[in-house]
């Protein structure tokens, strides 16, 4: 029942975003019209994908970490993706894909250092020094990016702060394409550990003890969240959010075992991400509104009243 | 407190002809290319000891030393200058900077400067505080015949595309889209009230521009033009792209009417039509 509902809720999200826009398509010229072809579906299936990678990698790093605040953006792939990205203008490197490959690039980077970084102490990844790290990454990438556009004369670098928040703008066919080649490949990883996952949550020790590869765990499920999360920057910017709520709601309804969760994270975030961008594209039409502060007022009431039932129950 | 009061009262931007003016400045920073070519216009160039980095024009405004690029105003580099009058664009961070100038016992005057109206009040304001009533009074009226002059018939339509992820469109509130209006094209975004809006890429589709005008001074075509999705955008694929030089058409001005006939020959050149209307004035008084 719960999923039968929540596959309804995905499949009216994605016709919604494909029917509604700004510019007026009649019903019947729907399939035929260039508008809806090439802009609104490729658009609908990118929000979705990129909704359910950010649901995936929000649930995998709150169970790794073991921490209810963490957010696919919170290891500082956010930083490194805006550093990237800036320094792609900064250096004038031309052509349509320079953005999301240097900002991708960036991500890369961070997530690198982060990882070292969480290394520190040893063979053992610490998830403590995991987070601390990736705030300490994100803040230096931050502060060197914000140097650079005080500092540079290009008046373009002030608008990479917009490329950075500027949500699925730049969906086409071609995103759809390298994000339905690539996301696979880390969600499998990630669905793979749900196992691993659950007995994470009753802390390391235990989880080694009922015969889980706790280290391994923890480097894959940091690996393939962060991959995850560094394709869904580098073609959609920083959504806020979704990641960090729809985990949460996942949670609350289908309880924590991560073989349901995950999936159904998937398909929660993609259909909020969907939703979102829907209203973001035609609730103010012709203007538009940028989609993070509509993932964030749908998100947040709905998790809340969730907290409600979930605590009274 | 009276200073105080003073301050307040010049914050408040009230009418310039209520206040008479002491004295003529003579050391001035300007920090608005709009100001800087003015200033220079009117012939109280030889007076401006401070101007931004954007401050390009014309050559001779060069050789003023720069006070950064005023976003926000460097106050301290500013104040270093002994300005005893420094022009501020009327905006929030530069309310703040001019209290703080204020302080420091400098004279600033805030000035609206988003449309072509604005042009000839801005021009009139500047002439009394330098003691030059005549020149700017005559550089005022030929910017306010730019606004009171019949529209030239649309022929052509445009979008002027700021930022392309997200696309950031020009709306009503802007002078650019006088400027495509006195150049007989048709801003497409005319009904968006704001100087500038986020929209989606589906509208600018939808509303079909004949061009597509970018602020850039190279030559070359934008790269969002090579990207797929811009292609469902006809004038993207056709490859109808305006490329305006930002000294020129990046600000309002003297030169705007110079710009309006730019544009004017860009479109007509590209055989889009465009009706030539009465002569504009060109603002120059040199």
């Amino acid at each position: 029942m719960k999923w039968a509902l929540l596959c309804l809720l995905a499949i009216l999200a994605l016709i919604a975003s494909v029917v509604l826009g700004p510019a007026a398509v009649p019903l019947g010229e729907l399939l035929r019209s260039d508008i809806v072809w090439n802009l609104r579906a490729p658009r609908a299936v990118l929000a979705f994908l990129v909704g359910g990678s950010l649901g995936v990698a929000g649930a995998g790093l709150q169970a790794l970490v073991r921490n209810p605040l963490a957010d696919p953006f919170l290891l500082g792939l956010s930083g490194g993706a805006g550093l990237g990205a800036v320094l792609a203008i900064a250096l004038h490197l031309s052509g349509p894909w320079a953005l999301p490959i240097a900002a991708f690039v960036g991500a890369l980077v961070a997530l690198g250092l982060v990882y070292r970084l969480g290394l520190i102490g040893g063979a053992a990844l610490d998830p403590r020094i995991l987070l601390l790290g990736g705030v300490a990454v994100g803040a230096f990438a931050a502060a060197i990016t914000t140097a650079i556009v005080a500092l540079a004369d290009a008046v373009e670098l002030r608008n990479a702060f917009l490329w950075l928040w500027g949500g699925l703008s730049g969906a086409s066919w071609d995103a759809v394409l390298v994000v339905a080649l690539y996301a696979p490949v880390p969600l499998v990883v990630l669905l793979a550990a749900s196992r691993p996952l659950d007995l994470l949550a009753l802390g390391e020790e235990p989880a080694g003890y009922l015969g889980a590869d706790v280290e391994a765990v923890k480097r894959r499920v940091y690996l393939a969240a962060s991959l995850l999360t560094a394709a869904a920057v580098a073609v959609s910017g920083v959504i806020g959010f979704v990641g960090l709520v729809v985990p949460h709601i996942a949670r609350l309804t289908w309880g924590h075992r991560h073989r349901a969760l995950l999936p159904a994270a998937f398909v929660g975030g993609g259909a909020l991400l969907a939703i979102a961008d829907t209203l973001a594209r035609t609730v103010v039409a012709p203007r538009e509104l940028p989609v993070g502060v509509v993932t964030a007022l749908i998100g947040v009431p709905v998790f809340a009243v969730l907290l409600r039932r979930w605590s009274i129950a | 407190m009276r200073r105080l009061f003073l301050a307040v009262l010049l914050l408040a931007g009230c009418r310039p002809s209520d206040r008479p003016v002491v004295r003529a400045s003579n050391r001035i920073v300007s920090l608005l290319p709009t100001f800087t070519e003015i200033l220079f216009d009117i012939g109280a160039g030889d007076r401006v000891v401070g101007r931004t980095t954007w401050c390009d024009y014309p050559p001779a405004a060069l050789a003023v030393p720069s006070v950064g690029d005023g976003m926000p105003p460097n106050v301290e580099a500013v104040a270093a200058t002994k300005p005893d009058l420094v022009v501020l664009y009327n905006s929030g961070p530069n309310v703040t900077a001019a209290q703080q100038l204020e302080r420091l016992g400098i004279r600033t005057v805030l000035l609206d400067m988003n449309r072509f109206e604005d042009l000839g009040p801005a021009t009139r304001r500047l002439g009394q505080l330098t003691g030059l009533e005549q020149r700017a009074e005559s550089l005022a009226t030929a910017m306010d015949s730019l606004t009171n002059r019949p529209l030239a018939s649309s022929t052509a339509s445009l979008a002027f595309v700021v930022w392309d992820n997200p696309p950031i469109i020009i709306g009503r509130g802007s002078y650019l889209d006088q400027l495509a209006n006195l150049a007989g094209a048709r801003n497409v975004f005319h009904d968006i009230t704001a100087p500038s809006s986020q929209v989606s890429l589906e509208t600018i589709a939808a509303r079909d521009p004949d061009w597509i005008a970018v602020l850039s001074d190279s030559a070359v075509t934008p790269a969002f033009a090579k990207r797929r999705e811009w292609r469902a955008v006809r004038a993207v694929r056709e490859g109808h792209f305006l490329l305006l030089p930002g000294s020129l058409f990046g600000r309002p001005g003297p030169r705007s009417g110079q710009a309006v006939k730019e544009l004017r020959a860009l479109l007509g050149q590209h055989g889009a039509g465009a009706q030539h209307a009465a002569p504009l004035p060109t603002g120059s008084s040199r």
